[in-house]
Parts: structure tokens; C-alpha cells; sequence
């Protein structure tokens, strides 16, 4: 098929996305997954949708491409432009406009038959006129209907179509706000498209990846709603295949520091909540009602003040771990316990004395926790993990830490 | 479905191009300036083409459009049940008071179907009516492009008063706060709308070019990564929001280098910290050092 910078399967391009903006670092022979001319098309694409945010090296390997955003600096999720791509039929896009202008108010009302006609008056001026047949013209109003862009009303034995009614938009600022903020944001962004941004929002510690998930998201919310159970495709990426499982969809779990996305969901199968990232994620089927979906639920609910993270689980144990630290902080540095207040998450922080807390959590699983410490890394005097093979990496890696910047005993005097 | 050409490039674009159509028989020029405006890079290798060859059947040769009207499309329900969804969240109301309820929708989603999980405790408070009326004055003074004098609670816990531009709101979702940025304030270009007190339009001469702004301060951090324990994939992803390369040093040794803002140098150094020894900072010396001496406290906290 010759090359279009549109697309028909948004999959395909989610994959090449994620490559060359979160990694960035494989040369064009290390996609070995997909062919070289799929390669180069999706690459040639992302070019002509992101322009300048796209980066070259040249390495003795070949030339490395990659995506390179601060999103600080971006109004607006530059991805959002890989959701503007979907390829479509020369009678989609002509029929699309001739029926809107046909039912250019929600005060006309036409049946089949008296729109098809009036679309055939379009065409006349043209040299080889393109007629639409009936079934044509049904489908792409059934389409529509199915989107809530069309009202159908049955009048006898005939169907009229109407336009639906005009609803008021936010304005600008807040669909700027919300765009970026809010999950499924690329829907506001299909909604500035139509007014101009006001561009007056900047974004910090901003994670514009989970965009490219904003489908599945939007599928998993739907079946949330509606209290379906769901069978997913996701991938393993640790076996670097992919799977099918009958899930209940209980909630979306995200995160603004780690840049992950997550769904939380009870698995018949094995009778646990667990959680799946959204980016493994490739394709979702609603099923049947779930009877059991609020009790799951608040299930998750009594589960989540003892979660630091995702996991419902150790990987050690069954049994909820304790952690606790403490750390030691200037007169000057009182800042420190305010900071471990406003970080604890799920845990607990005490002030021993002026210049000393601690905090403390029981949490599924306290390897969860260990990045977060190390944080604290030049004022941690004491900790303790009731997993105590997790206590001893905590301890073996600030011990490499030392090691990887030779930091010596006589340094510390 | 998200992923719908209803909602794209091309459909907007041509929308455009019809609404220009509409008003007057449009130039092959205008055509390719709309295109070239609205769509991708490659772009106008397509549109024009289609529309000159007559294949989309909505602009005749010369010039004019069979259309009648200028183009539009109502809201799809999953546009409605979005915005119904965002009328839902608490930051709403930093807007307005009076929006429309899209009562004819169910949400896409509400506050129990997704989780927040790892934001700061302290984020701003958006149902405070003080605080919302400061956030609307100064989003208003944002958009209309005047200067306001803020009273704000110094680091001290005193109130200081400050005359200054606003230029844009910058929005942290981990901090959950919002911060104005602004010019013309000896304070500093950045005021956390927490700490603000009351504000109001300053009406005295108020010349912002007599004030430099100070301009973003920029360095790079450069760090090697071995990926033990899926770190490669952490790491990347953790740091994906900043201006960033990554290339491969040998088997499961990369180098990362990162652009950061210098004001944010503290955050950074703790966020390297949390990878522990899947990072090792290589250069610039000063960045090498603020993560030893971290290290040689930490040592001395084990005696």
C-alpha cells in the first residue's frame, strides 16, 4: 500500500511512539519487531505530526531518532496529534460535510430517500459526479447516530434524521486546563480544535505518555460505568508476548511521579485485585454485568490505605509489612518534616523531638516504598523493613551508592 | 470511539477550507496557506491534491463550494460525557459558577473510578472562596494582560506586597498546586497561588519593559544507567517529561542526559537518589558532588 501520513490502526503507531520518546536509544536495525519499511513509514509519520519535537543522532550503529519534549515548555500534549490521524475514505470526508449542511439545524428533519436526493444536487457541478446509494447514505447516519451526532426519530413507518442539538462548550481556559489534566484528555483537545487556546496554562512534572493510552482508558471507564466485566489483550513484557484475562474493572490508578498509568482490577481466575499497567494493554472487550462489581469495589477501597503504590501483594509474603524510618534534620531544615507529612501517603509521621521523626507505614508490599526513601538519602539514622530481605538490599545499595562514588570512611569524618 | 476521523486533522482542516469557500471562491494559494496552517508537514501532499482532482467532491474548480452553509458538527456524546466528567472535579469552580450541567449525559468517568495515588497531601485549596476569587482575578489579568498587586505570606510568615505583571499559570499535578508566573516583581518570577492572600488590579503606571525578565536558567545532568531490575524502562519513563537523550553504552550500561530548569536542581538530586545504584551521575562535577555529599552525611548518620 502506498503511504499515507494517516493511519488505520492506532496500535500500530502507539508502539513506535513509546519507543522514540520514552527510550529514544534503538537504531533503526534494532526494530527488528516490525519490517523496515513499516519502520520508516512510521517514522516519516511522527516527523510530518511532530515536526521539530523529533530529534536525530548518528551513532556508529545508524542514525537514532527520538522524541524530545519538555513538556514544561509545551502548552499542549504535542502527542494528542497522533489521535488527529485517523485515515479515512474519499466518501467518508464528502459525505461527512454534504450531510451536515444538509442537516445544518436541529430544526430539519429528513427521511433516507429525501437526503439522498439532495446529496445527488451537490454532485451535479461536478465532471463525474459521485453518487451515494441508499445503504451508503443509512450507514453513515447509523454511524452517526451511534455517536450522538444524529437524532433518528420514527415517524410511521418511515425514519427521519435530524441533527443533534447544539450544546454549550466550556470555554477555552478551562478545556486548556482540562485537556492536560484530566484522563481522556485528548477529547478536550478534539474540542479546542474547534476555538481558539488561550494558551495561559503551563505544566510542570507533566507525563504526556498516557495519552497515547487515552482508548483503552476511555473503554476500561465505560465498563467501570456501567459495571461490566471486561476480557483484555495485554502484554508481558517480561515473556514478550501477549495474553487474553477475563477482568472487573475497579478503578484507574495514576501516577504523577513515576509517569505510569495503571488499572486496578479483580481477576476471577485467581480471586485477587491486582493491577495492570494501561500501556500493556492493547485491546478491550466489554462482557456481561458484573452482580458482584460494588462489593469488589469497596473491596479495593479497604485495600487502598495500604497500598503505597499498585501492589496488593508481596512478592515475599501475604502478610502486610511494616516499614518505618527516621531521620534527622537542622534547625534550619524543619522543612524536612513538613515534607514527610505532605509525602506520606498512606503512612505515619511523628516528631520525636525538634530535629528528629519518623515515619512508618504497613503496607502490601514495602519494596513499593524503597525509591521514595532513598529520597531522604544524608539524614536516614535509623529504618527498619519487617521483610527483612528487603532490609538488607535497602542496606547492600546505599553500600554500592558509596562504592559507585568511591566515597571513602575518612570522608564522612 | 477516541480514535475517529470525525475528530481530526484533516476534517478540521477541510472545515476550514469551507468555511472560507462559503464566503468567497478561494485561490489555490489560500487553499494551500489553510492546509499548510491547520494540518501535519505532509499534508497539503494530500488535501490539495483530493480537493483539486475532485476526489473529495466539495470545492468545485473554480473555487466556489456546493455547500450552503459554513461547516459544523455537533458534540458527539463521548465529548459530552467528558465534559460532564471534568464539570464533576473540584477545580471546576476555580472557572466559574455558572456552567452547563450536559444533564442528557452519563460521565465518562467520576472521582471513584480513578485514583490519584502518589500526589502531595498539601495541594492547593480549590474550594476555598478566597482562593478562587484570587485565582479568577488573576486568570484574568492573564488573559486581559494587566498588572495586579498581590499580598502574599512570605517564607517568613509575614505578608509582603508585590505590583506585577501576570504572564501564565503553571500547574503542578504532583505538587497539585498551581503557581503564577509572572514579571516585574523584584520577588522572584514564581508565587504560589496558595500563599496568596488577596490580590487586586494595581492602578498605578506600571511599566513591565523596565523589567527584565530573568529568564529560564537551564543545565544538564548527565547519568549512566545499568538496568538491574527493569530500571532502564523506570527510569526513562520517570524522567520522560524532561528534554532528555538516551543512548547505549554496551550490553546494559546507558547514557541519560537531561536539560532541567536550575531552580529544580534539589528536586532532581532526590530523584536520582530514588534509583539508588542504578544511577551513577557522571557529569557536570558539580551535580557529582551534591549527590556525594549526600552520601557522605548519610555515612555519617550510620555512626
Amino acid at each position: 500500500m502506498a503511504y499515507s501520513e494517516l493511519v488505520k490502526n492506532f496500535n500500530k503507531i502507539r508502539d513506535y511512539m513509546r519507543e522514540f520518546y520514552v527510550y529514544g536509544f534503538k537504531s533503526r536495525d534494532e526494530f527488528t519487531k516490525k519490517s523496515a519499511r513499516s519502520y520508516d513509514d512510521e517514522r516519516r509519520r511522527m516527523e510530518s505530526w511532530l515536526g521539530d519535537y523529533m530529534r536525530f543522532r548518528q551513532t556508529p550503529d545508524g542514525k537514532n531518532v527520538f522524541i524530545s519534549i519538555d513538556s514544561r515548555d509545551s502548552r499542549h500534549n504535542p502527542l494528542y496529534k497522533a489521535w488527529k490521524a485517523k485515515s479515512f475514505t474519499d466518501g467518508d470526508i464528502t459525505l461527512h460535510f454534504i450531510l451536515f449542511d444538509i442537516l445544518s439545524s436541529p430544526e430539519y428533519s429528513f427521511t433516507l430517500s429525501e437526503i439522498t436526493d439532495r446529496i445527488d444536487s451537490y454532485h451535479c457541478r461536478f465532471d463525474e459526479p459521485k453518487m451515494f446509494d441508499e445503504s451508503t447514505v443509512r450507514k453513515k447516519l447509523k454511524e452517526y447516530a451511534a455517536e450522538g451526532l444524529v437524532v433518528t426519530e420514527k415517524n410511521g413507518k418511515k425514519v427521519a434524521y435530524r441533527r443533534a442539538a447544539e450544546t454549550e462548550v466550556f470555554d477555552a481556559d478551562i478545556l486548556d486546563f482540562f485537556s492536560e489534566v484530566s484522563p481522556c484528555g485528548v477529547i478536550g483537545s478534539y474540542l479546542l480544535d474547534k476555538i481558539s487556546s488561550n494558551n495561559n496554562f503551563a505544566f510542570k512534572h507533566h507525563y504526556i505518555t498516557n495519552a497515547m493510552d487515552s482508548e483503552i482508558v476511555c473503554q476500561l471507564f465505560d465498563a467501570m460505568r456501567k459495571k461490566r466485566m471486561i476480557t483484555i489483550e495485554t502484554i508481558s513484557r517480561q515473556k514478550d508476548s501477549a495474553y487474553e484475562i477475563n477482568l472487573v474493572p475497579l478503578r484507574i490508578m495514576l501516577s504523577t511521579q513515576g509517569g505510569r498509568q495503571y488499572l486496578m482490577a479483580y481477576t476471577p481466575r485467581f480471586k485477587r485485585i491486582t493491577s495492570f499497567r494501561t500501556d500493556n494493554i492493547l485491546s478491550v472487550k466489554s462482557n456481561g454485568v458484573c452482580e458482584r462489581f460494588d462489593e469488589l469495589r469497596a473491596a479495593l477501597d479497604d485495600m487502598q490505605p495500604h497500598m503505597w503504590g499498585v501492589s496488593t501483594q508481596s512478592i515475599f509474603s501475604q502478610q502486610l509489612e511494616h516499614v518505618e524510618f527516621t531521620v534527622r534534620y537542622d534547625n534550619d531544615e524543619k522543612h524536612i518534616h513538613r515534607r514527610l507529612e505532605r509525602e506520606k501517603r498512606c503512612g505515619t509521621v511523628e516528631a520525636i523531638d525538634d530535629n528528629t521523626s519518623r515515619f512508618s507505614a504497613d503496607i502490601f508490599d514495602s519494596g513499593e516504598i524503597v525509591p521514595w526513601m532513598r529520597t531522604f538519602i544524608c539524614r536516614i539514622i535509623s529504618f527498619s523493613f519487617s521483610n527483612k530481605v528487603l532490609e538488607e538490599r535497602f542496606r547492600s545499595d546505599i553500600e554500592d551508592m558509596y562504592n559507585l562514588y568511591e566515597i571513602e570512611d575518612g570522608e564522612s569524618e | 470511539m477516541i480514535f475517529s476521523e470525525l475528530y481530526g486533522t484533516y476534517y478540521n482542516t477541510v472545515a476550514k477550507i469551507l468555511k472560507s469557500a462559503v464566503d468567497h471562491p478561494l485561490q489555490k494559494n489560500e487553499i494551500n496557506r489553510i492546509i499548510s496552517e491547520e494540518a501535519f508537514a505532509e499534508s497539503i501532499l494530500n488535501i490539495a491534491p483530493a480537493i483539486e482532482e475532485e476526489r473529495w467532491q466539495l470545492i468545485l474548480k473554480d473555487g466556489t463550494t456546493p455547500l450552503k452553509n459554513p461547516p459544523s458538527m455537533p458534540l458527539t456524546t463521548l465529548q459530552k460525557r467528558w465534559l460532564k466528567a471534568i464539570s464533576l472535579d473540584p477545580r471546576i469552580r476555580l472557572f466559574s459558577d455558572n456552567l452547563p450541567d450536559f444533564s442528557d449525559v452519563e460521565p465518562l468517568f467520576t472521582k471513584d473510578d480513578y485514583c490519584v495515588f502518589d500526589n502531595y497531601a498539601d495541594g492547593d485549596p480549590y474550594e476555598d472562596e478566597n482562593y478562587i476569587k484570587n485565582f479568577r482575578l488573576i486568570l484574568d489579568a492573564v488573559r486581559n494582560k494587566y498588572p495586579l498587586m498581590v499580598n502574599m505570606i512570605n517564607r517568613k510568615g509575614s505578608i509582603s506586597h508585590l505590583a506585577l505583571m501576570p504572564r501564565y499559570l503553571e500547574y503542578s499535578e504532583k505538587d497539585d498546586k498551581f503557581r503564577l508566573i509572572s514579571s516585574g516583581c523584584s520577588y522572584g518570577e514564581t508565587i504560589n497561588l496558595g500563599r496568596i492572600v488577596s490580590c487586586k488590579p494595581y492602578d498605578k503606571p506600571f511599566n513591565v519593559s523596565t523589567f527584565q525578565l530573568r529568564g529560564e536558567r537551564t543545565a544538564t545532568v548527565e547519568f549512566e544507567l545499568i538496568n538491574k531490575r527493569n530500571a532502564l524502562e523506570r527510569v526513562l519513563l520517570h524522567f520522560a517529561h524532561f528534554e532528555k537523550e538516551a543512548e547505549k553504552i554496551d550490553g546494559e550500561r546507558f547514557l541519560v542526559k537531561i536539560t532541567y530548569n536550575k531552580d529544580d536542581e534539589t528536586e532532581l538530586v532526590i530523584r536520582i537518589l530514588s534509583f539508588g545504584p542504578m544511577i551513577k551521575v557522571v557529569s557536570p562535577q558539580s551535580f557529582v558532588n551534591l549527590i556525594k555529599e549526600r552520601l557522605i552525611n548519610q555515612k555519617r548518620c550510620e555512626r
